[in-house]
This record gives structure tokens, C-alpha cells and sequence, in this order.
């Protein structure tokens, strides 16, 4: 018994002394998990051919509370990188990623690409938070991803982090972002064209996830139907909301597909506001399946309910 | 004679020249540690001063760190302080409290270097009082008590690019009154990037055998931990110290998980060796199937062999199974079903009376076995209420006999970090002499009880697995 315990000691040690994981081979292409699907069609969009991704979770699900599946541990075994939101937004990841025992993707490695690095967060807290505010971000508010003005860093950072596993392919990684950004830049002119007539309207959104999208379109997010971040809204939540929906003249409530839909129609109904479903991220809702289309999506669905 | 006298007349001029100049080099010495002295002086009151301060400012409450906006973390690219701008430290920097030590004060974004949580779980039990003098209820010999089963204490975070720690102390009452016992839950250090997919654990863990024995009790979608557990571990489950290994291949088309283990064997209720010499080995392979985008199903079977304290081997193989169904969207699964099993095969020894006097003419060493299973089914219709119901079938794995129970209950969430929990549980034991020798009365074949739990978590909590 001693020596076999011996030997699995020596195991041990060798397996231990062998920590660098093994170099890419350069002739096959990327493989790359997103843990959002936003983030998929942004790096898709990055890396052209040179890339495959696939997305840990669907547009139709609530990023916060994504079940952690061994399925995504088995994408992530075979992961050359993972391209993650941050800011807590999807902090599941980590226990995935420790599921799948690929070294690449471990905190640290090469391939971790956080997307949230470098970008203006927005809600960030100035006072002391705690969970008596509900499921708070205190590093702010992560729900980022699908506003058109922050295409540009994010994909930076995408080009960044996949050139540092593919040096060969950086100018390649460059062209592709360029050529996306041309092609966002001209959608941006004409939805900047709808949303003009609209702009300084006020919305009220079940969860608090469209904030940099309403900012930058120039819409006031006027009040949440949650009571607080991730805690349902209490009836007297609700009737105050509802008040304040017709007090100013409100015209439109924004709910996630995964959200109570239900209870936005309800509150709709009592407050005279129109409640609509959003593409809270790629795939959210039918049409909205890749970045441009639902940014495409919400702003046709947003200019033709506020005019 | 003139040598002698050119010697006293040298001696004349110099000696008190001599003595002038020690006087002088004396008082320049005098003079030199006096200004010291006052150096010193005002150092300690520099020091004092600066100490006040720093205590003045550790007693404000600190702000949350609001980092400026767009300005990227900096990296390994773009180091915060470059070279070139770098300064000597001040007296100041020197005597501020540095990583780790001030770590606590850094309560802002991202600051502090690792997690941590705390979890109180509580739990309040009504039964017989036949029962609780027999001691023959869920939780023994804290029936019809209200209690802290478990606080627990957790830090985790990375250790370097290569290994992340977690640590986890818990408190509780294991006997009824003032005292509550502390201890370490949990202590291991898991190695990140091994090669071909693998990875290591390293400390004292719960181990990796079936779904539910690795879910610390406040997580447990139940009050109490299913029969077959407790009767075949203990009440805490299979707690040990030692490694374990696991592997995840790439190439096949389903998530399948390899583990391997070498543990002392401390757990008195099923081994006891507690010998690295005599080791308890565990192995464990689990498949995951997603059966479609809403369906999911998670397979399972582990085994443990190891030795009792007086050596006779004790072998435990188990099977477990999980489905969820959980709607396109929801937060929650709607539907959960499951089921573990171990069937246990134990040396024992029995001594036998040939002769008919009394007394054992020999010990014969037999093979026990016996098998123990659950199955549970929980609906979760709305995000705030869940309703379930388990059933336990076990027999002993020492002596004879059986005992099944069923337990419904009702967990109410008012929000991810708040649960409430009410369960009744019926236990019926074909065994009367399990609990009824223990010179109290009462009895345990028949068993009642109504849980109330309250759980909360404050803090971090690392997500869990499906």
C-alpha cells in the first residue's frame, strides 16, 4: 500500500510540475464560448472565419440567475478562450469555468477576455450598498453590452484578447472589427434618425438593464417596476408606479421576454402605458438575432410606441 | 638618562593634552546623543501624531469606491504606476497598513482580493416526547429545540494564476444549551490548470460522492440531508481529508466527469481507519445529457472503500439521477425529480455461542449488505414558493432492520437570499431497539416531526452547479 502511495504522490508531483497549458495549434480556427449571446454575435462579428463561438446561455434567459449547466463546462473544456460580460452580470461563469478544467479560461489565463475593462460604467454607487437594496451591482450597473456607442471598446478588447491567442491573425481580427463598426456606424445614423423626434420621452422598465441603451438614444428611464433589483415589485410599489405612469403621461413600460410580462400588461392596462417586450439581448425575441438586429429591433419597437 | 628625561618632559605636554582632548571628544559625544535624544523625541511624537491620524481616519466609515469613469483596470499592459513616475515612499506610505493588512478598509470595487460570506441557517423541530427521550428524532438530541444548525464563515478567491482556496468555519449546536461548536467545514485548495483536463483538490472537503453529499445544509433543497445519507455517513454526510483528481475529456459529445480519491477514512459511521496507510478511495463518474433547451438530465455513480477500525472493509457503491425542467425564460426550474441509492457492503464480525452458555466461542466475520434510496419531486409553479416531497427507504448498514419516511414541505424565497422552509416528516422504523436501550424510555419506531427553517445569506455565495 505504501508504494502505491508512493507512485501516487510521484503522479501527483508530475502532474503539479506540468502547469503551462498547450500552445493553440495555429492551423485550426479559434474556438471561443461567450457567456452571453450579445457577446457571441460581437465576437462572430470580430473574428470572421478565424473564430467559432458558441454562447453559454439563450437571449430568452435572465443572465443574473443562469442555472450552471455541466453542458457549459463541456464547451469550455474544449474553449481556446471565453469572452465574459463582467461586473457580476454573469459571475456564474466562474463556477463553469472551474467545472471544466481547461487552464486556458481560468482567472488569469490567456484566454479570459472581460469585456467590461474599459468601459464608462453607468449607476455605479457613491454611498454605501447593501442587499437591502435588492440584488445591487456594486461595481455598477453591467447591462452594457447591447448600446451601439460602447461597440467600439468592447470589440477593442474582443480584437485584444484574441490576437493575444492568434498574433497571426491581429491585422485580420482589425479589418473585421473596422468593417463591423463601419457597418454599425451607418445603422447608428439612421436610428439616431428615428429616435430623434422621441428623444427626452420618459420609460419605465421592469428590470433596470436599458439604461445605457435609453441614455443613449437621449430617453429618461422615469421609474422600475421591480421594487428593488431583482426583488419582485410589492402592490404599493406598484400603485405608486402606476400613479406616477399617468401623472406623466407615460407612455410606454419596457419588460425583458424572460420578466413577468404578464404584470407589465397589468400595470399597462391600469395606467394607460404600453407594455412591450424588448430584445434585452441577441436572440431575446424573433428578428433580433444578432447584435445589429436587436439593436435594429428595439429602436423601431421604441420610436413607433413613444411617437 | 636623557632618553628618560626626553620621555617625562614628552610626558608632561601630552598627557594633559591628552586629557583636554578626551574631555572634548566626551563632550561632543554628550552633545551628538542629546540631539539624538531630541531627534528621537520628535520622531516618537511624528509617529504618534501620524498614528492618530491613521486611527482617526480607520474609524470613518469608508466610502464606496466610485473608479473614474472609462478608465480601464490596469493590466499587465498598461501598469498603474510606470516606472518613471514612481517615488521613494514617505514616512507616511511606510507607516500605512499595506495588502493584506488593510484589505478590509478597501471595500470598494474590486478591491478586496478574495470573497466572503456568511450563511445562517436555523432550524426549529417539533416532535413527540417519547421521541426526544429516546433521541430517536431527525436531528438527535435536539428534539422540540429551535437551533443554529449552521453559521458558516466562507472565504474563497484565487491564490495566484494557478490554485484558488476555499475555506469555510461553521458553527452550530450539536447538544442541547448555551454552547455552540465551532469548526472547520471545509479547507481546500484546488489546482487550476494541470493538464489534458484535469484538476486537483486538496484539504478537507465534502466529498464528491453522489449529487446531495457535496450541498452544504443550508443549500439542501430539504430541512435534513435524505436518510440514506445519514444512516450510512453520519449526520453530516461524508466529510474527509485528502485529494481528489478529476478528469473531463474533450472529445466526447456529452459533459462526462472522471474522479479518483485518497482520503484519511475519518467518518465513524462507515469507515473509521483514519489511516493514510489504509486509505479510503473514493471514485465518482457523472454524464450530463441536455435533453432539450428547457430539459436536462444529470447521471451519476460514486463508490467509496475503506476500511473500519478494526479493519474489516467497508465498501459503499451509489447511483444518483437529476432532472429539471425549467420553461424557456424562467428563473426558476419548474419541475425537479431525483433519486440516490448506496448499497453498502460491510465486513462485520459476530460472535458465536456454541455451546449454549453465554459466551462466544468464536467471532465470525460476515459480509453485510443493505441498501438505501430516496426519491424526491419538487414544483416550483411561482419564484417565490416551492413545494416537494421525499422518500426515504434504508436499511441499516450494521444491524437489522429498516426504516422509511416522507417528508412534504413548503419553501417560501422572499428573495434569493432569504428562504423560509415549514416540512413535516413521517419515519417508521421496524427497528425498536435502536433507540429504545438507551436507558431514557421513550421510543423511536414510530416519529413525527414539523421542521421550521430560516436561512440567509450575507454576502458572496458562489452559484452551484445544476
Amino acid at each position: 500500500m505504501k508504494k502505491r502511495i508512493g507512485v501516487f504522490v510521484l503522479l501527483l508531483v508530475a502532474a503539479v510540475a506540468v502547469v503551462a497549458p498547450p500552445p493553440i495549434q495555429a492551423a485550426r480556427k479559434l474556438r471561443v464560448v461567450a457567456t452571453i449571446p450579445d457577446l457571441k454575435s460581437l465576437t462572430e462579428a470580430v473574428g470572421g472565419d478565424l473564430v467559432d463561438v458558441e454562447s453559454l446561455t439563450r437571449g430568452t434567459q435572465n443572465f443574473h440567475e443562469a442555472e450552471v449547466r455541466p453542458s457549459m463546462m463541456l464547451k469550455l473544456r474544449r474553449a481556446d478562450a471565453v469572452v465574459e460580460n463582467g461586473l457580476d452580470l454573469d459571475a456564474w461563469a466562474d463556477v463553469a469555468i472551474e467545472g471544466s478544467n481547461n487552464p486556458n479560461i481560468v482567472r488569469g489565463g490567456r484566454g479570459r477576455i472581460e469585456i467590461s475593462r474599459g468601459i464608462e460604467v453607468l449607476e455605479v454607487p457613491t454611498t454605501r450598498v447593501d442587499r437591502s437594496m435588492g440584488d445591487v451591482h456594486p461595481r455598477g450597473n453591467p447591462h452594457f453590452s447591447l448600446d451601439p456607442g460602447l461597440a467600439a471598446p468592447i470589440t477593442q478588447t474582443i480584437v485584444d484578447g484574441l490576437a493575444g491567442l492568434a498574433p497571426e491573425h491581429r491585422a485580420a481580427f482589425e479589418q473585421n472589427r473596422k468593417n463591423f463598426l463601419t457597418q454599425l456606424d451607418s445603422h447608428m445614423a439612421e436610428w439616431t434618425k428615428l429616435m430623434e423626434p422621441v428623444k427626452g420621452s420618459k420609460v419605465v422598465v421592469f428590470h433596470p438593464d436599458m439604461i445605457y441603451f435609453l441614455t443613449r438614444f437621449g430617453l429618461v428611464q422615469a421609474a422600475v417596476l421591480e421594487d428593488r433589483p431583482g426583488i419582485p415589485p410589492s402592490p404599493q410599489h406598484l400603485v405608486n408606479v402606476i400613479r406616477q405612469i399617468k401623472d406623466e403621461r407615460i407612455k410606454v413600460i419596457l419588460v425583458e421576454p424572460w420578466n413577468d410580462v404578464k404584470l407589465a400588461n397589468r400595470v399597462g392596462e391600469e395606467s394607460g402605458a404600453k407594455a412591450i417586450v424588448v430584445a434585452s439581448a441577441v436572440g431575446a425575441v424573433k428578428g433580433a438575432d444578432n447584435y445589429i438586429a436587436a439593436i435594429d429591433y428595439n429602436i423601431k419597437t421604441l420610436a413607433g410606441a413613444l411617437r | 638618562m636623557r632618553a628618560l628625561l626626553v620621555t617625562i618632559a614628552l610626558s608632561a605636554v601630552l598627557l594633559p593634552a591628552a586629557a583636554a582632548a578626551q574631555s572634548e571628544d566626551a563632550a561632543a559625544l554628550r552633545r551628538e546623543l542629546e540631539q539624538l535624544k531630541r531627534q528621537q523625541e520628535q520622531y516618537q511624537r511624528t509617529i504618534d501624531s501620524l498614528s492618530q491620524r491613521l486611527q482617526r481616519l480607520e474609524s470613518q466609515p469608508p466610502p464606496v469606491a466610485t473608479p473614474p469613469a472609462a478608465q480601464p483596470a490596469p493590466t499587465a499592459q498598461t501598469p498603474a504606476n510606470p516606472q518613471g513616475q514612481m517615488r521613494p515612499p514617505s514616512v507616511t506610505d511606510l507607516l500605512r497598513p499595506r495588502q493584506p493588512f488593510a484589505l478590509y478598509q478597501q471595500r470598494g470595487a474590486g478591491q478586496l482580493l478574495f470573497d466572503i460570506g456568511v450563511t445562517g441557517d436555523f432550524v426549529g423541530n417539533i416532535t413527540q416526547s417519547s421521541v426526544q427521550k429516546a433521541g430517536a428524532g431527525t436531528f438527535s438530541g435536539r428534539e422540540n429545540r429551535f437551533f443554529p444548525r449552521e453559521v458558516e464563515l466562507s472565504f474563497f478567491g484565487q491564490v495566484d494564476p494557478y490554485a484558488r482556496a476555499d475555506v469555510r468555519i461553521e458553527a452550530g449546536e450539536e447538544a442541547p444549551g448555551a454552547e455552540t461548536t465551532v469548526s472547520l467545514a471545509e479547507a481546500t485548495l484546488t489546482l487550476l490548470t494541470l493538464p489534458y483536463g484535469t484538476q486537483a483538490r486538496l484539504g478537507q472537503m465534502r466529498n464528491r460522492y453522489g449529487w446531495s453529499n457535496v450541498v452544504h445544509e443550508h443549500d439542501l433543497p430539504w430541512v435534513d440531508r435524505p436518510d440514506v445519507y445519514r444512516v450510512f455517513f453520519g449526520e453530516d454526510g461524508l466529510v474527509e481529508k485528502g485529494a481528489e483528481f478529476t478528469w473531463v475529456p474533450d472529445f466526447l459529445p456529452f459533459y462526462l466527469m472522471v474522479l479518483g480519491g485518497i482520503f484519511d477514512g475519518d467518518n465513524e459511521t462507515a469507515f473509521g481507519r483514519g489511516r493514510l496507510s489504509q486509505p479510503l478511495a473514493t471514485g465518482r463518474v457523472v454524464a450530463f445529457f441536455d435533453l432539450t433547451d428547457t430539459m436536462a438530465l444529470q447521471v451519476g455513480s460514486s463508490v467509496a472503500s475503506g476500511e473500519t477500525p478494526n479493519r474489516l472493509t467497508s465498501t459503499l457503491v451509489g447511483y444518483d439521477i437529476k432532472f429539471k425542467y425549467r420553461p424557456d425564460g424562467w428563473l426558476h426550474p419548474l419541475l425537479t425529480l431525483s433519486s440516490e441509492g448506496i448499497y453498502s457492503m460491510r465486513r462485520t464480525e459476530r460472535g458465536v455461542d456454541l455451546n449454549g452458555d453465554g459466551s462466544f466461542d468464536f467471532v465470525q466475520r460476515q459480509t453485510r449488505n443493505s441498501f438505501g434510496w430516496y426519491g424526491w419531486g419538487e414544483l416550483q409553479p411561482w419564484r417565490r414558493w416551492a413545494l416537494g416531497v421525499r422518500y426515504d427507504s434504508t436499511q441499516y448498514p450494521a444491524t437489522p432492520g429498516y426504516q422509511w419516511a416522507v417528508e412534504p414541505y413548503v419553501s417560501f424565497y422572499p428573495s434569493e437570499f432569504l428562504r423560509f422552509r415549514v416540512a413535516y416528516k413521517h419515519t417508521a422504523r421496524t427497528n425498536r431497539d435502536l433507540f429504545e436501550l438507551n436507558g431514557e424510555g421513550g421510543g423511536g419506531r414510530l416519529v413525527d416531526e414539523w421542521f421550521f427553517q430560516a436561512t440567509f445569506i450575507l454576502g458572496a455565495h458562489p452559484a452551484h452547479a445544476f
